[in-house]
């Protein structure tokens, strides 16, 4: 028990956690019979029996059973379920599409009567949502705390728990990116989507096979960027915004010191051995040039032809996508996508580096 | 290719318009266009100029506040080395008093504006929002948080009592601590 | 038993034959295809369908119908949210004071609970529209206008919930919103700590401060209290929810412009 305790515990560590997900998502890619019905139910059954008798451990119970935690658990069950729900029909009409068949959806061409075939299932829904609502509302109070008191934060102060990936972008990028930036480009990135994905496929029904790198790429953004975020902010962030696996201890106490290293810090002083630049642009210098590499010169690498990139960097290549977008479409759902991945790009540096700012203009609030 | 034809297909109004718009261009006459020139650019600064409005009205002219500044009590109050919390709850300050003098530090994290608490046995501040940690001086040290805590303006009033001045902000990073009236030197 | 059951299937008749009856129902019992013609395009409610859909379409497997539960959230929300505004004021001295009565001086102490509940269900499902949306491609020709202003009524909710959370006046709700309402500080040129907003100076004048910036501009002053309560109440009951019925009915009209719901062709 305790052993198989550590190990939640150890696994649930950001690192450990995040790298999980990912790794795991790009499997579920590759063989995509696991989205089947039988390893579904399997892994409901399982998870569901360790989350509910995890209930029995006080720390777990602490947190999971907190009322504003409640929603939670709704979104961790139903995101796993819909996922599974949208892949399997998905790879179900693939094997039609890949048998000649027609996909499920085109099967069901006829009309039907609105009344009584939807109306009535809109009612069934309703009433079913209406009485849980209700059910859930006098099981559960909505909670209260302290009035508020501008002295006195409590620890850990956390925002709405649907603006927890937010948060958590916020330890690793300043406000201005993570606050500012980053929600407009979600925002425009999303509006963009149908504007930069020209695949006429895939319009209408489920389908995997049809569409693999624009359910890919949405997929590991909703899921690990936003749901897993949001998840682990709400059950693993404790005080001092510490990280602490799902059966341990909040302690108040606890003391894990975040010595901030910077670019300029491993450049001039590990680097060259010498003080930091009084010159603040000589300072950053490769701060600002990584910086530059990654937005302006990267993206038209990567549109160049395979073999016309040095061997090392031949697996970046979209050209491919190049050839097929056009440029505009191409540069902008380049950037979107390069503006995603940085944030696990920041994450890991920060792991593994305690890397706080790759260019740090304090004097100006301009830190990246 | 694909594509437009499905377009078509289930959007009809699209096919219709797009030579209708490529025709239209081209009839527009030279004084119809001044016309519809003069039109939309009237329109555009009479919205921008609503908006405008409708923007400085969120800026009331006048706000109440708590005063901004306030008596702490005689510098003989304030030991060395100690940070008074007395007025944390009150005013949001901290006033410090080292072997050269006294400061007010704000207690407003420069990361996200929660407010820190002060940890005598670590002789740190440390923010339970996010991590962040401060020297008794204000230097942050780790954790998110950006920059220094900010100073207020203090300096002996005529009745010898400590005045700090909230109104008026020195930040480190900006050099300016070293300002006369963002620290009280004690002979 | 055979009496009450014709007495009262003649008090039905009655009912469903009399003038006023016949006055608000334009059609008869629907069960014949007329009349299911006729209750779609009569009743202003039942029109926002149209009168004959794909099968496949109207699968919940295939829609989930979670557009719909989430706008029949929306209706849950401003229904009990209406109701909560009867007791609550939105000020510093009785906010919080009002939420503890609301729970023990109100007949049915639950409507609190309905609306909070509600609201995180709402959010949940918005997301999970999406999703499907998303997977069935269905934000592809000619429906990507209609999934553009499905993104912005994604950040309408969040919004809603958002200024919500600062109403109960607790220690969760302050800071929240400070630290929410910081990251407005940070915003570039129109913060007062974004970057490049220290270029905008007039001489020694900063241009941009604590005083007129983007934060202050949501706070009605330069701390969280009376004015952002007051401020965030405006927007909760009254802005963001007429914000978003407008674009939910441009949502629901595109819906059935843009060909219904989704289909391969
Ligand atoms: C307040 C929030 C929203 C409400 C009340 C709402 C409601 C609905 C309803 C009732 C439908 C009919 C089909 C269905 O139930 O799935 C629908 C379809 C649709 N929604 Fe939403 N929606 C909302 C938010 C969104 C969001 C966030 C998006 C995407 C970003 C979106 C994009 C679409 C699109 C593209 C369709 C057409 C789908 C199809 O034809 O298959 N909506 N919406
Ligand atoms: S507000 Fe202090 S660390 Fe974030």
């Amino acid at each position: 028990m305790e052993f198989f305790k550590n190990a939640v515990n150890w696994a649930s560590g950001p690192t450990v956690l995040f790298t999980l997900s990912t790794v795991g998502l790009l499997l579920s890619f590759k063989y995509t019979q696991i989205w089947s019905k039988k390893v579904a139910y399997i892994f409901f059954a399982v998870f569901a029996l360790v989350y509910f008798t995890s209930m029995l451990d006080p720390n777990f119970y602490l947190i999971v059973a907190k009322p504003d935690n409640v929603p939670i658990t709704f979104v961790l069950f139903l995101v796993a379920f819909f996922t599974w729900y949208a892949m399997y029909q998905g790879v179900e009409n693939d094997k039609r599409i890949e048998a000649g068949e027609d996909v499920l959806e085109k099967q069901e061409q006829e009309k039907v009567w609105v009344w009584p075939d939807l109306v009535y299932t809109e009612l069934l829904c309703m009433v079913i949502l209406g009485v849980g609502l209700m059910v859930w509302s006098i099981l559960l109070p909505a909670p209260l705390e302290q009035p508020a008191n501008p002295a006195d934060s409590p620890n850990p102060s956390k925002a709405p728990w649907y603006f927890l990936g937010l948060q958590e972008m916020l330890v690793y990028y300043d406000p201005w990116l993570a606050g500012v930036v980053f929600p407009t480009l979600i925002i425009v990135g999303l509006m963009a989507i149908p504007y930069i994905d020209t695949n006429p496929k895939g319009n209408g029904y489920f389908t995997f096979k049809e569409r693999k790198a624009e359910i890919a790429i949405f997929l590991y953004g909703f899921l690990v960027l936003w749901v897993l975020l949001v998840i682990s902010g709400t059950f693993l962030r404790g005080p001092n915004w510490n990280f602490f696996g799902p059966y341990e201890y909040w302690d108040q106490h606890r003391i894990e010191p975040l010595l901030n290293v910077h670019v300029s810090d491993f450049f001039w002083v590990r680097g060259l051995g010498r003080p930091l630049p009084s010159n603040p642009i000589v300072r950053e210098f490769l701060g600002i040039i990584l910086v530059l590499f990654y937005v302006g010169v990267l993206p038209v690498l990567m549109a160049r032809p395979r073999e016309k990139l040095p061997k090392f960097l031949q697996w970046i290549s979209l050209n491919k996508y190049f050839q097929k977008m056009g440029p505009a479409r191409y540069y902008l759902g380049v950037i979107l996508f390069l503006a995603m991945l940085s944030l696990p790009i920041k994450m890991y540096l920060r792991w593994a580096f305690n890397l706080k700012y790759v260019v740090a203009f304090p004097e100006i609030f301009f830190n990246i | 290719m694909a594509q437009e034809e499905k377009k078509a297909a289930t959007d009809g109004a699209d096919k219709a318009a797009k030579p209708a718009a490529k025709k239209k261009g081209k009839d527009v006459s030279r004084r119809e266009f001044n016309w519809l020139a003069l039109g939309w650019t009237f329109f555009a600064a009479a919205t921008a100029a609503g908006l405008g409005a409708m923007g400085r009205f969120m800026f009331p002219n006048v706000l109440t506040e708590p005063p901004s500044s306030f008596k702490a009590g005689l510098p003989s109050d304030f030991a060395i080395g100690v940070v008074d919390t007395r007025f944390k709850e009150a005013y949001q300050v901290w006033i410090v008093r080292n072997e050269e003098g006294i400061y007010a530090l704000s207690t407003i994290c420069t990361h996200l504006g929660c407010t820190p608490n002060w940890l005598s046995a670590e002789s740190k501040f440390k923010c339970p929002c996010h991590g962040s940690g401060f020297y008794m001086s204000g230097i942050n040290f780790e954790g998110p948080a950006p920059r220094p805590l900010e100073r207020h303006r203090i300096v002996l009033a005529e009745d010898g009592q400590v005045l700090v001045d909230k109104s008026r902000i020195y930040k480190q990073e900006a050099g300016q601590w070293s300002d006369p009236e963002s620290f009280l030197t004690l002979a | 038993m055979e009496k009450v059951w014709s007495a009262i299937s003649g008090a039905w008749d009655a009912t469903t034959e009399s003038q006023v009856w016949k006055s608000v129902f334009r059609h008869g019992a629907v069960t014949s295809n007329r009349n299911r013609v006729l209750v779609m395009m009569s009743n202003v409610f039942l029109h926002l369908h149209p009168v004959k859909s794909r099968k496949a379409g109207i699968k919940l497997r295939y829609t989930w119908c979670m557009g719909g539960i989430t706008f029949f959230l929306f209706l849950v929300l401003t229904f009990t949210g209406l109701l909560l505004m009867f007791y609550y004021r939105p000020t510093v001295q009785y906010a919080y004071s009002d939420i503890i009565d609301l729970g023990e001086h109100v007949p049915l102490g639950v409507m609190r609970e309905l609306h909070r509940w509600g609201a995180h269900a709402m959010v949940i499902t918005v997301w999970l529209h999406m999703f499907r949306v998303f997977m069935t491609g269905s934000y592809k020709p000619p429906r990507e206008f209609n999934w553009g202003i499905g993104v912005i009524l994604l950040v309408l909710t969040l919004l809603l919930s958002f200024t919500g959370y600062l109403l109960p006046w607790d220690q969760l709700a302050i800071w929240a919103i400070t630290v929410g309402s910081n990251m407005a500080r940070a915003t570039p040129l129109l913060g007062t700590e974004g970057p490049l907003t220290a270029a905008l100076k007039l001489g020694e004048i900063n241009l941009v401060n604590s005083g007129n910036d983007a934060r202050f501009a949501l706070l009605g002053a330069r701390s969280v209290g009376e004015n952002t309560l007051l401020r965030f109440y405006v927007l909760h009951c009254v802005g963001l929810p007429l914000a978003a019925a407008v674009l939910m009915a441009v949502h629901f009209w595109r819906v059935r412009k843009d060909g219904g719901i989704s289909g391969p062709m």
